[in-house]
């Protein structure tokens, strides 16, 4: 509320009636020199007479009080079709307010005392709009006097002043002054016109604000927009979490396949294995024990040939199974092992030609597993129908590939004429095929055979890889720990 | 091949087993005194007993299961041969796994038999490391020539391989068996032997120091 400037200094200096009447005029004075200093005090009269037109009454809360906050809210329409060519509003509020329009934010006041003008014409389009003003009383007598006036080609068309058709609002939600309201609301009291009493002589003056913009609301800008951005963040993030479970499941899955494949042979080497060895031994003891040509003593010997054939095979799937095998190294000893002692049995000598230094790099069951039964396979046809002297089984690394050549200086045969069903060499290359590998084969008669099988080695990141792994392995499976004290 | 003839004038063979599964180390024995001229005259459960019992015994070959609980076979072998480097020690493994097979000859073993041998394949290896033979696979002759090769330069001729050895062990590596390399070298069959067996105490000796090394810091 304005104070009441004018008693006090008369009462105070009442006792020098002299200089009382000077220093009236000096106080009218001086306020009037303050009055002509304002911003638009000097049309103050013009602008008194216009601003009527346009300002409604003082309203407010019925009850005002210090300190006080008023949420004072009221809806308005710009009709469909119409353009809005000017629209001005005049505001101020004892003390002080925050003026929104359709729930935005357009301008804040702390100066009661000079009526503020906004041009908010680049602001209506037609529709619904929302008038929102929070009032800040600060002492004593509290209110708003407001006056809006929206002209469309220079003529009005809508006008909102401060009446009681204005509602108070109690809700202290943040989005009160959105278009909808929607806590209980009531009406605004109306104090009295412009002018009234306690505010005779104000306001006083008027502050113009520059026109007012819509703020310029890009798309990604837009809430929805960030959402969905920040969605398919979420989603990104979440799907590359999923990959990574899923790879590292794979990875412990893979790991657990090694650790059980170790775990498998050594149950088949540790239980059949050792019991196998044991009939064996049990088996020699008995055949001894028997009359040297008892019927007996032939059987006996029958029974250890086939615990030594079954212990041969049972070698076979435990060296197939296990992953502790799964090096170029091992496979390169272990087919050179196989062929001599398959070829021992006929009359073709074996000879090997192995690159030295065998790289313990991965081998993996399939290839290793393939590429012994391919060079199995041409072992066997060699015996069967080279009638060679001399076979060279041969193994090679050239680049990251693993060559196995298997040749020898027997009859040989036509390839064109050669059926192909009959040497196997379509099984062959069915085998390579399945491991990315291939399988050639050259010959003429008398000129002897050469087949060559050639796969693919692991890259060297796996190796690393499954390095790590081994290195892990070695704790449980086939009693490679025992060695080391 | 001699012994045949000798074995019933001389004193039978004293060959002691180490194995650890009671059941086949009964076996074992009947098998060993199966064999004309053998004699299994004791056994030992573990490494440990191996070592206390051996050096009182004295015998002449030693079968040595590599799966041992505790002190493993290849560990026993080599703490016995730092005691009697004439005793002839053969390995017993079930599995072929180049791998322990020569990590046991390195440490003293003189050679190694699957667990399944026949019984006439086991005599003959015992015999051809009495005879001072050495018997030896490609794959293992293989492996030994890498390994000499990976230590590279030496400084004691004595852990180094001469030219005649290696041409010797590149010829088993490439399968051919000890008659066909006296062939091919014009020497006879017994230098090729005895080409072998000195290979094998170069290893030894070589991996003496190592095993020094790895088996006696601390524990002896």
């Amino acid at each position: 509320m304005p104070p009441s400037k004018t008693k006090s200094p008369v009462s105070k200096l009442a006792w020098r009636p002299a200089g009382v009447l000077a220093l009236l005029f000096f106080i009218f004075f001086l306020t009037g020199k303050i009055r002509a200093d304002e911003p638009g005090a000097t049309n103050a009269v013009n602008w008194v007479v216009q601003a009527t037109n346009q300002l409604g009454q003082w309203i407010w809360e019925t009850n005002a009080f210090d300190k006080q906050t008023v949420r004072l809210w009221r809806a308005f329409e710009i009709p469909a079709g119409a353009k809005v060519t000017n629209a001005t509003l005049h505001i101020t509020v004892d003390n002080g307010y925050t003026l929104f329009l359709d729930g935005e934010e357009i301008g804040r006041g702390s100066d009661w005392r000079t009526v503020t003008e906004y041009d908010i014409t680049q602001l209506l389009a037609p529709g619904r709009h929302v008038l929102a003003v929070e009032g800040f009383n600060d002492r004593l007598e509290g209110g708003l006097i407001f006056g809006l006036r929206v002209c469309s080609a220079n003529r009005p068309m809508v006008e909102v002043r401060s009446d009681d058709f204005w509602r108070i609002t109690a809700q202290t939600r943040r989005n009160w002054a959105d278009k909808v309201l929607v806590a209980a609301s009531h009406r605004a009291k109306i104090i009295g016109p412009m002018h009234s009493h306690p505010w005779e002589v104000w306001p006083y003056g008027i502050a113009r604000v520059q026109p007012l913009q819509p703020v310029i609301v890009h798309f990604w800008q837009r809430g929805w927009v960030q959402l969905a951005l920040l969605a398919v963040c979420a989603g990104a993030v979440l799907f590359c979490l999923w990959l990574w479970t899923q790879l590292s499941a794979q990875s412990k899955a893979q790991k657990f396949l090694q650790v059980e494949r170790a775990r498998i042979a050594r149950d088949i080497h540790d239980d059949l294995g050792a019991q196998l060895t044991q009939l064996l031994l049990l088996g020699e003891v008995a055949q001894r024990e028997q009359p040297e040509d008892s019927p007996a003593r032939g059987q006996f010997t029958q029974i250890c040939a086939g615990a030594r054939e079954l212990a041969h095979a049972m070698d076979e799937v435990v060296w197939a199974v296990n992953s502790r095998r799964d090096t170029v190294r091992d496979f390169t000893s272990y087919v050179c092992k196989y062929a001599q002692i398959f070829l021992s049995a006929t009359a073709i000598r074996c000879r090997l030609d192995v690159e030295p230094e065998m790289p313990a790099a991965v081998f993996d069951l399939p290839v290793r597993r393939n590429l012994f039964l391919a060079v199995k396979e041409a072992l066997n046809n060699a015996a069967k129908h080279s009638q060679a002297k001399e076979l060279f089984l041969r193994i090679y690394r050239r680049g990251q590939k693993l060559s196995v050549v298997v040749e020898d200086d027997g009859q040989g045969f036509d390839p064109g004429a050669a059926d192909a069903g009959r040497n196997g060499l379509m099984n062959m290359a069915q085998r390579m095929d399945e491991i990315g590998g291939t399988c050639g084969m050259s010959s003429q008669p008398g000129g002897g055979c050469l087949v060559i099988f050639t796969v693919p080695l692991a890259a060297r990141r796996r190796h690393w890889f499954r390095r790590t792994e081994t290195n892990g392995e070695n704790a449980g499976p086939i009693e490679a720990s025992e060695i080391h004290p | 091949m001699k012994p045949n003839v000798t074995a019933a004038a001389k004193p039978p063979v004293k060959v002691v087993l180490v194995e650890d599964k009671p059941g086949v180390r009964e076996s074992w024995v009947k098998l060993i005194n199966s064999l004309p001229g053998f004699n299994c005259v004791q056994t030992c459960a573990s490494g440990e007993d191996a070592l206390r019992v051996i050096p009182n015994v004295n015998p002449d070959v030693v079968l040595m299961d590599i799966f041992l609980p505790r002190m493993s076979g290849i560990e026993c072998t080599a703490r016995l041969k730092l005691q009697l480097p004439k005793i002839q020690i053969l390995i017993l493994t079930a599995v072929e796994d180049d791998e322990l097979v020569f990590m046991a000859l390195e440490a003293g073993a003189d050679g190694y038999l699957l667990k399944r041998t026949t019984p006439e394949d086991l005599e003959a290896a015992m015999r051809d490391v009495l005879g001072g033979g050495a018997p030896m696979t490609s794959e293992i002759a293989r492996r030994v020539v890498e390994s000499f090769r990976r230590t590279g330069r030496q400084p004691k001729p004595d852990v180094r391989l001469s030219a005649r050895e290696e041409e010797v062990l590149i010829l088993l590596s490439k399968g051919y068996s000890n008659k066909e390399i006296a062939g091919q070298l014009s020497i006879g069959a017994e230098t090729v032997g005895s080409h072998l067996k000195h290979i094998y105490e170069k290893m030894h000796v070589r991996s003496r120091a190592e095993a020094v090394a790895r088996y006696m810091t601390g524990k002896a």
